[in-house]
């Protein structure tokens, strides 16, 4: 048979045709695809014995409990600690990422001298330059602990020491003014409180120790109609806490503390407390058109807050009418008010206070990066995060989430003493140092962070008072040595001492104040570190649930 | 007796605060890069926002948190998946995803009524060196699959070796805690048994203000909400659609409408 051209093509035509009826180019269609989608530079997840550990987080104050998966010396999870006597497993949101953050494109990899890249030898050489021409500020963003003390006695020895006032301690500034009790002696006692009246405050939206109120309110106040504990809201917009209150008050923007002193007002006219105040200045119906609220509703408002006792006003600010407000309602130094949690807490110079004279100035990457101190000096600055600019000469590469031993004082806004220890869990993926190693590297008459901490466990054992807290507790009293404390501490225990004991707070009030509070602290005051896990800053941005801060790449 | 795994979400006790989207996201391996978009990123659980569509101080909102519903009665993504790498698992009621026979044509997520399914645009891609902070539990998905939530299924698999290791059949419910569940501050997402009428969970699911999204098309999801408030139950028939701008693209525009109840 003779195979015309013709033929060839018609033959050629239908078997192009079939082929498509048959699986082969599916098949191959497939293949291609699972090929090309399967390359081997796709990252795959680390291998490695995993481990899981308890521990704190350290980045922010407020120390809350971590149960930390490893796989082959790698951070690969963050999980809540549920048996934390204060969180009980809550964190904020981006602690579930926090493991992210030591890889994030925005790591300080190398020392930086004004924007090029050096050494440490380099920078050791320049600092103890510095200290030999003149004085050293050293100022620390979370003291009180065991770095801090190496950081103070080296700031004691060669210039000044000096820590930044956080948020928190800022807030209670006025009740340290009129009693003299050191603000970072003072806590809330949210637990025992049955009314919370919140002004602007984000009760609800990482306040204080983030899950602290939040588990707190969950239990007592939300979805119930006569709720147990009363959350009343006061704010200009409906925000996260607002939304979830028992009551919401709109007022008009920056009116809350001037309704603090119409409530004021109100409490002590109607006489519906028994304490004796200074009457503030201005009228329930001046009050009332400033804020936007009718006469009726203050007065509504003000029988409302003392309908369930004990009653605590929060504010966001300093301003000193909404602290005066917590006087009238005997909120101060009373359970379910502002107690006074220890009295071993120091004072210690503001961070902010002007800078007379200095040669060098030394932040602790426990500084918020939008502090820049004003001076001529040459300024140390360590971080693990780069924040974007900065007047900083040299940009020290601090350790990140979990890779060095650190302890958990107290936090702030809390109502007891608590000590948790975090030790290094994972490893730093290039050279770091902390900013107290640093210090006691160039004056090695110092002692180390890690001697401190063994040396407060043993004071802790030695004064046998609380108890350790993990999933069971145990009180100190019942420990046969010291060293028992610290490993159980260095094993995710938390040292729990005991509830304040309700000492009055004696806040001589001659006069009701004058408003002169700061504007309104932003919600995210807690998180320190300048940037946000990559993957938190994607959902964020991709829910749009959250403004989006900080920086992928 | 094969277990009904399903989730009661008390929207009244829900801050907003997206703790559980972020643990969802780092537990399953959702690649931090490249950053998205609402319509091509990946959220798994995504907490969308509601409001009662009033202005002032009559304005309410709530926060609803958007998951897979692990839907039970002709399951749509399963019916309309030409490669059956959707399935719904007897012995569980999970709704489970196979990237290995997805072919990516994305009928699933057309058919899906509850926007819960997700597609893999890109290559997944972490930072430098941030790969070694993934989940070794979990592996990473392909470019061109579909995703979605599976009730963190690798936590079931970890709950039953540890109950064969102890030469035990059931599972004990404190193993399999999926991670949205275990993240939530205020134990707003709660996580059981539907099948067991002693699990707490299913006494919530039938309690008077519990509702399902979407109800009256009948795929019987086993994600169940509840609220006090009249206007977010009604929400219900809306599909919980949220009136956030960012997500006004993904919402036809006769559900945006419901949504101001």
């Amino acid at each position: 048979m003779k195979v015309s051209r013709r033929d060839l093509l018609a033959w050629s035509a239908g078997a192009a045709a079939a082929l498509v009826a048959t699986p082969v180019p599916w098949k191959l269609l497939d293949d291609t695809s699972i090929w090309s989608q399967n390359w081997k530079w796709i990252p795959q997840p680390s291998r490695g014995p995993m481990e899981v550990k308890h521990s704190a987080c350290t980045l922010c104050p407020s120390g809350c409990g971590l149960r930390v998966r490893t796989a082959g010396g790698y951070l690969v999870g963050v999980a809540g600690l549920a048996s934390h006597p204060v969180t009980g497993g809550a964190l904020c949101p981006l602690a579930f990422a926090a493991h992210q953050l030591n890889w994030h494109p925005e790591r300080l990899r190398t020392v930086r001298h004004r924007g090029v890249e050096s050494s440490w030898d380099d920078a050791r050489a320049a600092f103890v330059k510095a200290c030999g021409e003149g004085p050293v500020i050293v100022i620390d963003g979370y003291p009180g602990r065991a770095a801090s003390v190496v950081m103070e006695a080296f700031g004691n020895k060669r210039g000044e020491y000096r820590a930044f006032q956080g948020t928190e301690w800022k807030v209670l500034a006025p009740y340290t003014r009129w009693s003299g009790v050191p603000a970072s002696d003072l806590g809330y006692d949210l637990e025992n409180a049955r009314t919370i009246v919140s002004f602007g405050a984000p009760l609800l939206d990482g306040w204080g120790i983030p899950g602290r109120f939040t588990r707190l309110w969950a239990k007592r106040s939300a979805g119930q109609n006569e709720p147990e504990l009363r959350l009343i809201q006061i704010e200009d917009s409906l925000s996260r806490t607002a939304t979830r209150a028992w009551r919401w008050i709109a007022v008009r923007p920056g009116t809350e503390s001037a309704l603090a002193s119409g409530i004021a007002r109100v409490l002590l006219e109607e006489k519906l407390v028994s304490t004796q105040a200074p009457l503030p200045d201005a009228t329930v119906s001046e009050v009332a058109l400033r804020t936007g609220l009718d006469i009726s509703t203050i007065r509504e408002l003000a029988r409302m807050i003392v309908a369930q006792q004990p009653a605590m006003a929060i504010s966001n600010n300093n301003a000193p009418s909404i602290a005066a407000l917590n006087v009238v309602l005997g909120a101060v130094g009373e359970r379910g008010g502002i107690v006074r949690r220890s009295r071993a807490a120091k004072s210690y110079q503001d961070a902010e206070a002007p800078i007379s004279s200095a040669r060098a100035v030394v932040l602790d990457a426990s500084v918020p990066w939008s502090f820049i101190p004003k001076t001529d000096a040459e300024v140390f600055r360590f971080a693990a995060w780069n924040g974007g600019p900065t007047k900083a000469d040299w940009l020290l590469p601090a350790p990140g989430f979990l890779e060095e031993l650190s302890d958990v004082p107290t936090a702030p806004t809390a109502s007891v003493e608590t000590y948790a220890v975090a030790p290094a869990i994972t490893q730093a993926p290039h050279t770091t140092r902390s900013c107290a190693a640093f210090l006691a590297s160039a004056d090695p008459s110092l002692t180390s962070a890690e001697k401190v901490i063994h040396k407060r466990c043993a004071d802790l054992y030695r004064a046998r008072v609380g108890a350790l807290h993990s999933h069971q507790q145990v009180p100190v009293a019942r420990l046969e040595t010291d060293s028992q404390l610290e490993e159980q501490l260095w094993n995710g225990s938390v040292w729990v001492g005991e509830p304040a004991s309700g000492e009055s707070i004696l806040c001589a009030l001659k006069k009701w104040p004058a408003d002169d509070a700061d504007s309104p602290v932003d919600s995210h005051q807690s998180w320190s570190v300048p940037v946000m896990p990559a993957l938190a800053t994607k959902l964020y941005q991709e829910s749009g649930l959250r403004e989006s801060q900080g920086r992928i790449a | 007796m094969s277990a009904r795994y399903g989730m009661v979400i008390d929207l009244d006790r829900c801050t907003g605060c997206g703790s559980c989207m972020v643990a969802c996201a780092a537990e399953n391996n959702v690649p931090a890069l490249p950053q998205a978009t609402a319509r091509t990123g990946i959220t798994p659980m995504l907490v969308r926002k509601a409001s009662n569509g009033k202005e002032g101080n009559l304005r309410r909102e709530a926060f609803i948190p958007i998951l897979c519903m692990h839907c039970e009665h002709e399951t749509p993504c399963v019916h309309v998946c030409p490669q059956q790498a959707v399935e719904l698992d007897a012995a569980t009621g999970i709704v489970m995803q196979m990237p290995q026979r997805c072919l990516g044509c994305r009928y699933c997520m057309t058919a899906c009524p509850y926007h819960a399914r997700y597609f893999n645009w890109w290559d997944p891609a972490w930072s430098a060196g941030m790969e070694k902070s993934l989940n070794p539990g979990v592996a990473t998905r392909m470019r061109g699959v579909v995703e979605k939530c599976n009730f963190c299924h690798v936590r079931f698999h970890a709950a039953k070796e540890k109950a064969a290791a102890a030469g035990r059949r059931e599972i004990d419910p404190a193993d399999y805690i999926p991670a949205c569940v275990e993240a939530c501050p205020t134990g707003a997402i709660r996580f059981g048994n539907l099948s067991d009428p002693n699990d707490p969970v299913t006494q919530d699911a039938r309690s008077a203000n519990a509702f399902r999204l979407l109800a009256r098309i009948g795929t019987e999801p086993k994600v169940y909400y509840k609220s006090n408030e009249e206007w977010v139950r009604r929400l219900a028939e809306s599909g919980g659609q949220s009136d956030s701008p960012t997500h006004t693209t993904r919402i036809p525009a006769q559900q945006a409408e419901e949504l101001h109840v």
